[in-house]
């Protein structure tokens, strides 16, 4: 294929990135051999002193593919967490060249990496998610509350399209019943974790049966003891509340801004 | 893989899912994680599409509607004895309160197409309904 007369463009290579997964402690084979991330692509560690920045080449012009990329940014941090602490980086950031993640990340934020490296090693994150029994709160709050009682009453066999008002106005009572008893148990629920925790951050969330959604962030030596207080209170809570712990991940909720 | 293995140990209360579901890792990836300054980034076709639709903001009147809904469909009649004719001496409230203020919740319906929330509760109702009351919505 030499004698390509058109060649200007076919000779200029497919523009690349190198899309930054996370931040580790430099040492050797700390990235595995076979560790691939998005698109397959070979993930190596970029260091500088004791930090590394660990990435992946990445074309720039590419299908977004969004599903099956999370998938694998979220796979090669479980990978690095396994055997050692590690810094995620928010997905989608994609620097130049190597000399970019040096200069750019690397090396001006170096004391703040190692440091933040050094607070989260021997410790884990796991995601608690707090839902109501949605039937079982809801009768609740109608019990409690005549004004509610009395608009549902109203209301309930009529047909959908009318007393519109109505509807409008037992909705926000509800809602906000529902916000002052999300508030007494998030804080009862959070008063029962804390003390086997190092860290919390507590998520945004929504949805009718929200309770509470927090990250928590667990010394390695207190896990046990950690998913035992939370099997014991998942029992004792559980005919309003359900108990969902996801875990362990990386921790992507407790590394700040770089 | 994508197998669900949902471990229950102990009591069997608390759930253990496999963070393996699109949904879950989502929440757990998705505006996390150490930002890298916008000046040394490098953009990414597509990628910018994701985080914005990551968060929708649901009007609140349609909240409210949600909330009404929910509670016009529990069998209040079987579980508390409650009757209708408690309530009907006090009907001089009127309707007219239409704030639309607060109750702003976040959603991630862009990406998980609204699938993975709300499907399990209507199946675990108890089991002592009546039938004329039951108003199912979810089986399609």
């Amino acid at each position: 294929m030499a004698a390509a007369d058109d060649s200007e463009r076919v000779e200029q290579p497919a523009e690349t990135g190198l899309w930054v997964y996370g931040v580790v402690r430099a040492a050797a084979d700390r990235v595995p051999a076979d560790l691939v991330g998005i698109d397959g692509a070979a993930v190596r560690a970029v260091e500088h002193g004791e930090i590394a920045a660990v990435v992946a080449e990445i074309a720039l012009e590419r299908p977004p593919g969004r599903r099956a990329d999370l998938v694998a940014h979220g796979e090669v941090l479980d990978r690095l967490m396994r055997t050692d602490v590690v810094v995620p980086v928010r997905f989608g950031s994609v620097l130049a060249e190597p000399a970019s993640v040096v200069e750019d990340l690397l090396e001006p934020n170096a004391d703040y990496f190692a440091s933040l490296l050094d607070e989260l090693s021997g410790r884990t994150q796991y995601n608690l998610r707090a839902t109501y029994h949605e039937p079982v709160v809801l009768a609740e709050v109608v019990e409690a509350d005549p004004d509610i009682a009395e608009l549902s009453a109203r209301t309930r066999d009529l047909p959908e399209d009318s007393a519109y008002g109505d509807r409008v106005r037992l909705g926000e009572l509800v809602s906000r019943a529902m916000d002052d008893k999300r508030d007494q148990d998030s804080a009862s629920l959070l008063e029962a974790i804390l003390p086997w925790v190092a860290a919390h951050a507590v998520r945004a969330a929504g949805g009718l049966d929200h309770l509470l959604d927090v990250a928590l962030l667990v010394d390695d030596d207190r896990r046990g003891d950690f998913e035992e207080q939370l099997e014991n209170l998942a029992e004792s809570v559980h005919e309003r509340i359900r108990l969902r712990l996801v875990g362990p991940v990386a921790p992507y909720d407790f590394v700040g801004d770089a | 893989m994508s197998v669900q293995t949902t471990q229950r140990r102990g009591g069997g209360y608390l759930e253990r899912p496999a963070p393996s579901g699109l949904a879950d890792v989502i929440e757990i990836i998705l505006d996390k994680g150490i930002v890298i300054d916008a000046y040394v980034r490098v953009s990414l076709v597509g990628i910018e599409l994701l985080t914005i639709d990551a968060r929708i903001v649901i009007a609140s009147v349609d909240t409210y509607l949600r909330f009404a809904e929910a509670t016009n469909r529990l069998d209040l009649y079987e579980k508390g004895g409650k009757d209708l004719s408690e309530f009907v001496g006090d009907l001089q409230e009127g309707g007219a309160a239409k704030k639309t203020s607060g109750a702003v919740k976040g959603v991630k319906k862009a990406i998980t197409g609204g699938s993975d929330e709300d499907d399990d509760d209507e199946g675990r109702r108890p089991a002592k309904k009546s039938s004329t009351r039951r108003r199912r919505t979810e089986d399609a």
